[in-house]
């Protein structure tokens, strides 16, 4: 146990002390409060600024679209009217719109028949600017809506009454914390995805390392090859469960930070309940354990890391499997499909935690997974360190699938 | 009581017989050469010795008794090639070995300063291991196999890659580490080295052992049949009939070799010297010398070496 804690804390040192590490810890939530923060202000100021004619025989129209605009804009755009138009209105404009004096122009020329769609030109200097066409179209939309509802007879208070914005009770307890506990679900899942990927590919490469240094002679002429590959193990997955700590720590802070609520105007915390921590930490180090198992015998079998690259699939494929899936699981976490995906070991980690965390899931089923991951983990191990301990003293060509049976069956 | 006793062990790599029947001995406070070209089996054989691999026969013994893990916090190894984890810092890199080998990290550390004064890297210590030449990272390899006290060392061509200087260093290290009863084992290719350091030896080619025992005992074995001459004068004494073979070099010296195998007729110097004088030729030295080392291996394996 001595033995396995040094090496554990050499391995641990080694990667937490590089610039490498300090950098990625700390860029990555930065990155991500920054990524955040810029949409939210972009989102907030892409509100339509233009300047827009209205054109409309019809005065009265011209100014319910100017009344809505305002009101969908807040009073961002500049709105101006000409009706009814002259002879001279329609160069007047496009000359207006060459000078980038006016940013487009809405001629609405209404149907000469009574409650048929009127006839609608719309143009504008940069057609890149979709926010404003939207916003246009939306205001077009609710006037004329509105206007054939009059038409067919309905009161105009009777009319405003229906078109009203329906208010949603967002106050209700449940709803909301289910879309916050779904929202915090997919992150975490993705930094397990990233730090089992990540630190997983690690584990190879330090063995690669060792071999190629010759340390590992050293090494094994004085603790058990077990010892050696259970220190690699935990050393690097404690590196990547300090860079998950660090980066959820600096989520919670962010997602409290006064200004990022003033913006996504309350209620959006990734709130996670102590139920899914849980399951999250016991299904990050079972997968964890899995797949660095199987990336040490990956590493144990090759001499370079470009050898390790042509391997590595083996490790790529069930994450990448799992990821594939995921939309099934979550469209019907109880699906006969989910259940049977999620007890499957290689994808339980991901896949049964997307599960719990979006509906409840029977305790039998938790409790299989987690045994048959065990059980998984296990043999995975005895494998891998057969294979390490074979492996790591061959150097030269690259094994072939009888050689590794036979490498098991040496003492 | 002997440290180690190798008893008819063997190594098949796939095909490839790497070591076959091979036993020997090594009492404590012995210098033991293992000698032999490259590829012959040195290595696989040392790595049998600390169970870094299991022989597929024959059995290994460390101390007086079968192998087993716990023997090895008594055994300090340095291997062929760098040993070392690059990154780290040197002196952890010291301290972290010694801790494995069941030190404290005090009494690591300071063992760790004492020997890095005696091999005179202290300098070295603050270092990043891949910041060094290669000959200080052999001396930092030589502490960590070291920093435990071990009473078997073994040493996988310790010298190769240092300078005169420190390679001269090194071999004072071991010799005071005989003097204190350590046994130590070091396999090396080149044979003056051995001859001038080792109390026994073993000689392996294609994995077997050719000659083994007493380096004393061994060149004993065989008959004196060198000559080393430095002349001035008239060389004919050279043709002697007693002369098998000789090489003059320039300055008047002369190496020849004697007929005689040793068993049916001895070889006589004398009869060489005689002709000299008789002729007048004026000698300064004439030494009748053992075979080397490397002139025994050679006989041996008929002359098949790579190294």
């Amino acid at each position: 146990m001595r033995n396995i804690f040094l090496i554990a804390r050499r391995e641990y040192l080694e990667r937490v002390r590089t610039k490498g590490f300090m950098i990625a810890t700390i860029l990555i939530p930065l990155l991500m409060g920054g990524g955040i923060t810029a949409s939210i202000l972009i989102a907030k100021h892409s509100k339509s600024s233009s300047h827009i004619v209205i054109v409309s025989p019809d005065l009265a129209l011209a100014n319910d679209v100017q009344d809505q605009l305002n009101r969908d804009t807040e009073g961002e755009m500049l709105l101006n009217i000409v009706a009814p138009p002259s002879a001279n209105t329609l160069p007047g404009l496009k000359a207006s719109l060459k000078s980038k004096d006016i940013d487009g122009y809405l001629w609405i020329t209404p149907a000469a028949q009574k409650g048929a769609k009127p006839k609608i030109e719309y143009r504008q200097g940069s057609s890149a600017d979709l926010a404003t066409r939207n916003t246009v179209r939306d205001a077009l939309d609710k006037v004329l809506t509105r206007d054939r509802l009059v038409a067919q007879g309905m009161s105009k208070a009777d009319v405003a009454d229906m078109m009203s914005p329906i208010t949603m009770n967002a106050a209700d307890e449940e709803q909301d914390s289910t879309s916050a506990n779904f929202a915090g679900a997919y992150v975490l899942f993705f930094l397990m995805y990233m730090v089992i990927m990540l630190y997983g590919m690690n584990v190879a490469r330090s063995i690669i390392e060792e071999k190629t240094s010759r340390v590992f002679e050293v090494m094994l002429a004085t603790v058990k090859p077990a010892e050696m590959m259970a220190g690699k193990v935990i050393g690097v997955g404690s590196v990547g469960l300090t860079q998950v700590f660090i980066w959820m720590a600096a989520a919670v802070v962010l997602t409290a930070t006064p200004l990022l609520t003033h913006f996504l105007g309350g209620g959006t915390h990734i709130s996670l309940s102590a139920a899914q921590v849980g399951y999250f930490i016991v299904y990050f180090l079972l997968g964890y354990l899995l797949y660095s198992s199987i990336a040490a015998a990956l590493g144990a079998m090759t001499n370079s890391e470009q050898e390790l690259q042509q391997l590595n699939m083996f490790l790529v494929m069930p994450l990448a499997a799992c990821m594939v899936t995921l939309p099934l699981v979550l469209n019907s976490p109880n699906s006969i499909y989910a259940r049977i995906l999620s007890l499957i070991p290689f994808c339980t980690p991901l896949l049964m935690y997307m599960r719990i965390s979006v509906s409840p899931v029977p305790w039998y089923e938790i409790a299989a997974s987690i045994v048959l991951m065990a059980i998984t983990i296990y043999v995975v191990l005895w494998i891998a360190s057969r294979i390490y301990r074979v492996g790591i003293l061959m150097y030269g060509k690259k094994p072939n699938l009888p050689e590794i049976v036979r490498w098991m069956k040496y003492s | 009581m002997a440290t180690v006793v190798l008893d008819k062990i063997r190594k098949v790599y796939e095909t490839k017989v790497a070591v076959e029947g091979l036993s020997l001995r090594i009492e404590p406070g012995t210098m033991f050469g293992l000698l032999g070209p490259n590829g012959s089996g040195k290595t696989s054989s040392i790595r049998m010795m600390i169970g870094i691999t299991v022989p597929d026969s024959g059995t290994v013994t460390l101390f007086d008794k079968p192998f087993e893990r716990d023997a090895l916090k008594r055994v300090g190894y340095l291997p062929e090639e760098r040993g070392l984890y690059k990154k780290m810092n040197v002196m952890e890199q010291i301290t972290f070995m010694g801790q494995l080998r069941g030190l404290s990290a005090t009494e690591a550390d300071k063992r760790g300063k004492a020997w890095a004064e005696r091999l005179q890297i202290t300098e070295a210590l603050p270092k990043k291991t891949e910041e060094l030449s290669k000959g200080m990272q052999q001396k930092i390899q030589f502490i960590t196999a070291l920093i435990h006290e071990p009473e078997l060392i073994i040493m996988d061509e310790p010298f190769s890659g240092l300078d005169p200087v420190n390679g001269a260093l090194l071999q004072d290290t071991l010799m005071d580490l005989r003097r204190e009863g350590k046994a130590i084992l070091f396999s090396t290719h080149r044979m003056d080295q051995v001859e001038k350091m080792c109390d026994a030896i073993a000689l392996i080619h294609r994995g077997r052992i050719v000659l083994e025992g007493n380096m004393r005992e061994i060149k004993s074995r065989y008959p004196k049949n060198r000559v080393e001459v430095t002349f001035e004068g008239d060389n004919s004494f050279l043709r002697n009939a007693e002369v098998e073979s000789a090489e003059e070099f320039g300055g008047g010296m002369a190496s020849v070799k004697l007929r005689g195998d040793g068993i049916t007729t001895m070889p006589d110097a004398q009869p060489l010297l005689a002709e000299a004088v008789a002729r007048g030729t004026r000698i300064s030295r004439f030494e009748v010398k053992e075979p080397t080392l490397e002139e025994i291996f050679i006989e041996r394996v008929g002359g098949a070496v790579d190294a």
